[in-house]
């Protein structure tokens, strides 16, 4: 699939996640910048993939608790020749416990590949192995030419059945609740037929398959691990990158290339470039960001998922960047999410539940006040002390506790507090 | 360690594998599940035999210092990726039989064993802990505990029948939870956060639809009871950007919210309110239950 035509598939998806699949086409195509027409094209090339018959169904149900995370298939979708999907499953098939050279894997495919397809050469079928053994599928045997291959599934051959369950379920897990997650769903879904094979059908249970749910996910998360390695590897070789950068306030997320060059110049979108330094996983909302250095020491922020076309640039000098990255360090020691700005000390008093009840606003605060301390408490209510860098992003948590949150300081927050209460009550004043 | 976007992972390949017992596994998932092998629950989760086994296979497939590269903020302390109890009720799950069950109660106090049977383990992604669905055949009431207010927990065998009669009692007190509807509307002059607004939304069944006309977005939702206070937690956190349009206890609850909050600073039409009084009504503690039946009243 062409790199542009998979920017689109992203961006697609994102959408169709984050609204439920409420919008109808035109709105739809609107807000990507494409035409109804590609929009068509893309939902039917989507759903093909994913393999489902009511494609925006997909994200409507079960979001809440499903351990299948449905935007998994775009990690699917990148498409291979004819041909080769053909061949390549032959040469698994064959190399199955199996050790075989290239010329007897030739036999095979040609013994096996129906009579109207174009037989392979020995030459493809070498650079299949060449392939398959870079990307960990196969390994070369010990000894000399002809060279022979077998499938490696060293990893879950050497298992019993009962740590091959133990392993599927500590996989399920830890790709559900831990960052990066693609990988570990891959090597679920894997992992699944591996535990086919090796449980009897009368001990078979399809429970076996999802043994955890998981509540309030942030599906959409997995989208942008597909250019967080490209990220990650420009930051660990110094090199800058450029891209072509949607904010997320511009209404449209996408815009198809213009294929008429009259055109072109006029909708180009912005071209941004920056020195990459570090990616930051929120998991207040799911999100992620790309934090870069900018002129004059100070720093960029980009979303994610409003990058695309990412190209390599020139790369910097070791030290030049061992420095901007330590001043980044040092600037964020005291961000709630990614603020760079001055630091505030914040101080709020949080109200017990009382009447008897478990002290659930405590332990809300000790669980997701990050490095902020208890610093006076009595039976009523506690002050909670935090260092941050600005009061936007620690704002909306504070806010989260409702009357049970009592901003103190800054002055400022603490009025803001209150001209924000006053209008949401007006709100439902308005409505009652 | 690259992309996860290989054809390697293609669905026609996949598709093509499909039945005949073979699949691949690549550096890139061994590479994964080597780091994962470092995370202290791996210890929890696995025998120290099945980790050595596993690192011995991942040994050639490090993912080089890449991670180094991410940060995470604002997630909740770490508490309990794998707890010791998951794999002794998985097993009793798995026999599909009953337990014996002994738990704490919020505050501490030591209830008296019960029998019942296990439905659902569950991890909540924003309490970072796990819990535990299960039927108490004593009460015939669904239960929902957290794991680590279980003090002990023990397989009893059950008879085929019975397990299949206390399974069905379970399911369809399970499922019969109520689902309540509700419409939140984008303010009109926040329509530039929508991406912010619909990704606080996410984690929730939801449908998303643009007045053209009005240039509104209206967000419908479909929760359930016990997720209720989270809807309410994640409405106050979006604080002014969104209003409550359909829904009568989400907007009594919003109203509540307003009252007792202004009133903290000292505003509000009740004289004698102050903050010493105020028992905060903003609480989430339906996620804390250990009954999952919390009832909403409207």
């Amino acid at each position: 699939m062409a790199k542009e035509s998979f920017d689109k598939e992203i961006q697609f998806l994102r959408l169709l996640a984050l609204s439920g699949g409420g919008y109808d086409r035109q709105q739809f195509a609107g807000r990507l910048g494409i035409s109804v027409h590609t929009f068509d094209k893309t939902v039917r090339r989507l759903r093909e993939v994913s393999g489902d018959a009511d494609f925006a169904d997909l994200f409507r149900y079960g979001y809440a608790d499903s351990a299948e995370p449905v935007l998994l298939f775009l990690y699917r979708a990148k498409s291979m020749k004819e041909s080769e999907s053909r061949r390549l499953p032959l040469i698994l098939i064959s190399l199955k416990g199996n050790p075989q050279t290239a010329a007897e894997l030739l036999d095979a495919c040609c013994k096996q590949l129906p009579v109207e397809a174009a037989m392979p050469d020995e030459k493809t079928i070498r650079s299949d192995l060449r392939y398959l053994e870079e990307v960990g599928v196969i390994h070369r045997q010990p000894g000399g030419r002809p060279y022979r291959y077998i499938l490696n599934n060293d990893l879950t051959d050497c298992l019993s059945q009962k740590e091959l369950i133990d392993l599927y379920e500590f996989v399920d897990i830890m790709a559900n609740t831990q960052i990066p997650s693609v990988q570990g769903y891959l090597l679920r879904d894997n992992l699944k037929k591996a535990l086919k094979s090796a449980v009897s059908e009368e001990q078979w249970d399809d429970a076996l398959l999802e043994p955890f749910s998981y509540k309030y996910h942030y599906d959409a998360r997995i989208l942008d691990e597909a250019h967080l390695y490209t990220l990650l590897r420009m930051i660990r070789l110094r090199k800058r990158i450029s891209f072509q950068y949607f904010s997320p306030k511009n209404k449209k997320s996408y815009a198809a290339k213009d294929t008429n060059p009259l055109f072109g110049r006029e909708n180009e979108a912005r071209r941004e470039s920056t020195l990459p330094l570090k990616v930051v996983y929120d998991h207040q909302y799911g999100r992620w960001y790309l934090i870069g250095s900018a002129a004059k020491g100070r720093f960029v922020k980009f979303r994610m998922e409003g990058m695309i076309e990412i190209a390599e640039e020139e790369e910097m000098p070791e030290e030049h960047v061992a420095l901007k990255k330590a001043a980044l360090d040092e600037r964020m020691r005291r961000s709630w999410l990614i603020d760079t700005g001055e630091i505030v000390t914040v101080r709020a008093r949080f109200y017990r539940p009382g009447s008897g009840q478990a002290d659930f606003i405590e332990e809300r605060v000790r669980l997701q006040g990050q490095w902020g301390q208890i610093v006076e408490e009595d039976e009523q209510s506690f002050i909670y002390e935090i260092e941050v860098n600005g009061i936007t992003e620690i704002r909306p948590w504070l806010r989260s506790f409702g009357s049970s949150c009592e901003v103190l300081e800054p002055a400022e927050l603490r009025q803001s507090f209150i001209e924000e209460w006053k209008e949401i009550a007006a709100y439902y004043e308005v409505s009652n | 360690m690259k992309s996860p976007i290989e054809k390697i992972f293609s669905y026609q390949l996949a598709s093509r594998l499909e039945d005949t017992g073979v699949y691949t596994l690549t550096s890139q998932e061994r590479a994964w599940l080597r780091t994962m092998l470092e995370h202290p629950s791996a210890a929890e989760a696995l025998e120290p035999s099945t980790i050595e086994k596993l690192q011995a296979c991942t040994l050639e497939d490090e993912m080089p210092n890449l991670l180094d590269g991410l940060e995470e903020k604002a997630g909740s302390r770490d508490m309990q990726t794998v707890h010791p109890l998951l794999r002794p009720i998985r097993q009793i799950l798995r026999h599909r039989q009953g337990m014996m069950i002994q738990c704490m109660t919020k505050k501490g106090k030591l209830n008296d064993p019960q029998p019942g049977l296990p439905c659902k383990l569950e991890y909540s992604m924003v309490k970072r802990e796990w819990y535990l669905h299960w039927y108490n055949s004593r009460t015939r009431s669904p239960m929902h505990t957290r794991l680590c207010h279980i003090v002990f927990v023990d397989e009893i065998p059950l008879s085929p029948a019975r397990y299949e009669e206390w399974s069905a009692q379970a399911q369809q007190k399970l499922q019969g939870g109520h689902r309540y509807e509700a419409t939140v509307e984008v303010i009109r002059s926040f329509n530039a956060e929508l991406t912010r607004i619909l990704h606080a939304f996410s984690c929730f069944d939801k449908r998303v639809e643009f007045d053209e006309k009005e240039q509104i977005y209206r967000i419908y939702l479909s929760y359930s009871g016990s997720e209720s206070q989270y809807v309410l937690t994640k409405l106050r956190f979006l604080g002014k950007r969104v209003r409550v349009v359909e829904g009568e206890y989400l907007k009594r609850r919003m109203r509540e919210s307003t009252r007792k909050a202004l009133a903290l600073y000292g505003i509000g039409t009740e004289p004698t309110f102050s903050p010493s009084t105020v028992i905060p009504l903003d609480v989430e503690s339906a996620a804390c239950r250990q009954d999952s039946t919390a009832k909403i009243p409207d």
